[in-house]
């Protein structure tokens, strides 16, 4: 087991690490040549000011119609975005490692909060998943992989409140918390979990189309 | 699919989809498919079809999935799901059939009206995505036919309507002839050159709607402005090849229109009330021109009218008096916010008005924009009845007092008249010319 | 699986009786310094006489004394003093230098040893 545990926490998290930020990296750059070959007018009409004023639209709940529209949806989507990011990122068991690892430590949030973070996280999940069950469009629009996409977001969130809460199987559970992680962070560049980054140049484009060239507002 | 079988029982017959089918293999298709994502698709089909994360924030968007009982057939991701991400996925190894069903979601199931991309948060074009499609069944040869017919009118005599030359000079003398009774001294100038604006308009107007050109004559007559017409191919400003995804023939039509405009020297282009020319004009045939922005200037009635109005060039002599609801286009309001001054210009000459809702930007699509309407009669029914919100949008106005409907676009027009027509809402339908024409005060001599 | 719930079930005991005989000791139960005031965590169970005895380990291994140079003092040991005196308890809000330091040490330890806890919940674990 020690012998797992090292290597999940040595270099198979370089490994995710390295998926992770350099898949990123690959999927700018690749994108960024690609359209400057084939849509080069993303370059032309690309407006800063009208790509922030639609990216800030639709980042908050209730700025956009479609938002005020479904105020369940909002509120879910919002706080398990936000929480999704601020509980892994300021979680102190994982500031403690990388302190360990690298000396460098920041804020974190007091483990109460986290915890129910995490709960709101996993309790989005099943929302998502009964929502993706039920409602027939979604349910349509859904395949095998969204399904999949869904329980590995949720897995790292499941397997970290069952280590924090120290259930049975503790160590393994830890293992499987550190695997399920890095697997996400590996695929979310490779899979459409890349809206994570690409958000911000669909929406930006869209709100700079809609902004500077068709003088109309886009949420 | 348990309702694939009742798909197939109201299949419509198509011949241009049909027999071009007769054609392909798919060798073929995967062959086309290959050397055009190779040519032509990039970053944006990548992310728009592989980003989507399929929450159906865009289903309630669409008048097509809210009119046939919310079937997610014909949600915009859903239209996507049954079309471009297979060819992607696949690699365009797909069957005839497939393509079939891709021609027909693409051509008659979607108004590229981008209604949508202002309800997904992430702004995925689906109207971008479904042209793109068009587009590949314009390379295979399976376009509806009624569209592809009108786009071999525009790449023969680059009007939409197969009007000759001189058919067209003599319509419009025609038109002068018929005004001149109402107007002494009132030209229809041909050919002026350096005149302020060139005046353009779409191919059914001298062919179905002449009086279109009648009206534009006598508000631009008294209102003493200088302006012309060209007398050669050029004057039409419409453009189904865009909607076919025949791209080099919407760039030959485009040019063509931008040189006429050129040659006859004048400041700016001026359009008649059409919604889909505008946006091949001033959104998509100059970008294929390469021209981030029209080479000339280009100006839509509507924004034409409030200047018109907001100087006191037209004075009305009375405001029309039935109560008025807005139809907002979406080549011209989410395509080019004219929805304010398109109100300024509605309350300025009209009496009353009660506003549809949602409105402006929200506006519901007539069903008939995106090339639709153009895909000819087989595919009417489908259209009227994927448009049951439009019909209900419409009954709300009726029930609110309004009598006429104001639709300044040809194809929400044609559109709207089948709608009030089969649900007998009882609705005038009427161009802001129109109305402008009815209540200006219209001087006897411009002599 | 069955294989982890035997290995889990092993483990479960190994560690409930580990609890249990630490209340039977007068000695070392649990690792503490007064630099914490404020646990985030329960204390991590540490018998030291057995743990060292079964570890083989050298006083000065973990008390340990450095010179001004910064080179470890043969033969001489700080068992006397709390690790939180040299160790960064001073500063952040919360002495994270030090429990740093106490995580390289044990659990560094275990890890290049591979013997001991690693987990979190291992260490940190709740009172039974």
């Amino acid at each position: 087991m020690h012998a797992i545990y090292n290597f999940v926490s040595g270099p198979l998290a370089w490994v995710a690490f390295i998926l992770f930020f350099g898949g990123i990296l690959y999927q700018l750059i690749s994108r960024a040549i690609m359209a400057k070959k084939k849509d080069a007018f993303i370059y032309e009409y690309w407006s800063f000011y009208h790509a922030f004023r639609s990216i800030l639209h639709w980042i908050f709940p209730f700025a956009s119609t479609n938002s005020r529209n479904r105020p369940v949806l909002s509120v879910v989507t919002f706080i398990f975005h936000i929480c999704i990011f601020v509980a892994p990122i300021f979680l102190f068991a994982h500031i403690t490692l990388i302190n360990e690892a690298f000396n460098v430590s920041w804020w974190f949030l007091p483990d109460g909060v986290a915890d129910i973070m995490t709960l709101l996280v996993i309790g989005a999940c099943i929302f998502f998943l009964i929502r993706r069950l039920t409602q027939p469009d979604v349910k349509f629009l859904s395949n095998a992989w969204d399904y999949v996409l869904l329980a590995l977001v949720a897995a790292p969130f499941v397997t970290g409140y069952w280590a924090y809460h120290q259930w049975p199987g503790n160590q393994l559970v830890t293992i499987l918390h550190m695997l399920s992680a890095e697997i996400l962070l590996a695929i979310i560049p490779f899979t459409k979990l890349n809206h994570m980054f690409l958000f911000f140049f669909t929406r930006g484009y869209m709100g700079s189309e809609f902004g500077a060239v068709r003088f109309a507002r886009d949420w | 699919m348990n309702d694939e079988a009742a798909v197939d029982k109201n299949k419509i017959y198509d011949e241009g989809i049909e027999k071009g089918a007769e054609k392909l293999t798919p060798e073929i298709i995967q062959n086309v498919y290959r050397k055009m994502v190779d040519a032509e698709g990039g970053a944006r089909l990548k992310t728009y079809v592989e980003t989507c994360v399929s929450c159906g924030l865009c289903s309630e968007a669409c008048h097509f999935y809210l009119s046939n009982d919310k079937d997610p057939r014909f949600s915009p991701a859903g239209k996507v799901k049954q079309t471009m991400a297979v060819l992607m996925k696949k690699k365009g190894r797909v069957s005839v059939d497939f393509m079939k069903r891709a021609s027909e979601i693409a051509s008659t199931e979607c108004n590229l009206c981008k209604r949508c991309a202002m309800y997904c948060p992430f702004g995925l074009d689906v109207a971008y995505v479904m042209l793109f499609v068009r587009r590949l069944c314009h390379k295979l040869g399976i376009s509806p036919q009624y569209i592809q017919d009108t786009a071999h009118s525009h790449s023969v005599t680059y009007n939409q309507m197969w009007v000759k030359e001189d058919e067209w000079v003599d319509s419009l003398q025609w038109q002068e002839e018929e005004a001149q009774e109402e107007i002494e001294g009132l030209r229809i100038p041909i050919e002026k050159e350096g005149a302020d604006f060139m005046y353009s308009v779409i191919g059914p107007e001298p062919k179905f709607r002449a009086q279109l050109i009648y009206q534009a004559a006598v508000i631009f007559n008294a209102a003493g402005l200088n302006w012309t017409m060209p007398a050669t191919p050029g004057w039409d400003n419409s453009d189904m090849a865009m909607y076919t995804g025949d791209n080099e023939i919407m760039a030959r039509t485009k040019r063509l229109h931008f040189e006429t405009a050129m040659r006859l020297k004048v400041k700016r282009i001026v359009m008649g009330e059409c919604g889909h020319a505008f946006r091949s004009i001033y959104d998509m045939g100059n970008r294929a021109l390469g021209w981030r922005m029209p080479p000339v200037e280009v100006t839509h009635s509507i924004e034409f009218f409030y200047e018109l109005l907001k100087a006191g060039k037209i004075k009305i002599a009375q405001k029309y008096q039935p109560t008025v609801t807005i139809h907002d286009p979406c080549n011209v309001i989410r395509g080019r916010g004219l929805h304010e001054m398109l109100r300024y210009v509605v309350h300025a000459i009209c009496e009353n008005v009660e506003e549809m809702h949602p409105n402006r930007e929200h506006n519901f699509c007539c069903a008939a924009g995106g090339g639709v309407i153009n895909c000819g009669p087989p595919w009417k029914m489908k259209r009227v009845d994927g448009n049951k919100v439009k019909a209900q949008q419409l009954f709300d106005a009726k029930s609110r007092g309004a009598e006429t409907c104001v639709a300044p676009c040809h194809n929400c027009h044609g559109g709207l008249e089948d709608i009030i027509h089969h649900n007998e809402i009882g609705m005038d339908l009427k161009f802001l010319g129109d109305i402008i024409y009815e209540v200006m005060e219209k001087p006897e001599s411009v002599l | 699986m069955r294989k982890n719930i035997l290995f889990i079930g092993v483990l479960l005991g190994v560690l409930s009786l580990a609890a249990f005989s630490a209340y039977s000791q007068e000695d070392i139960e649990f690792v503490e310094d007064s630099a914490f005031t404020d646990n985030m965590r329960p204390l991590p169970a540490f018998k030291h006489d057995e743990h060292n005895e079964m570890a083989g380990l050298e006083c000065n291994e973990c008390h340990h004394v450095y010179d001004d140079d910064g080179n470890l003092v043969e033969d001489e040991s700080s068992e006397d003093q709390e690790c939180s005196e040299c160790h960064g308890a001073e500063g952040d809000e919360y002495p994270m230098e030090l429990v740093r330091r106490y995580h390289l040490n044990c659990r560094g330890c275990h890890l290049s040893e591979k013997a001991g806890p690693v987990a979190c919940g291992e260490c940190h674990a709740k009172a039974p």
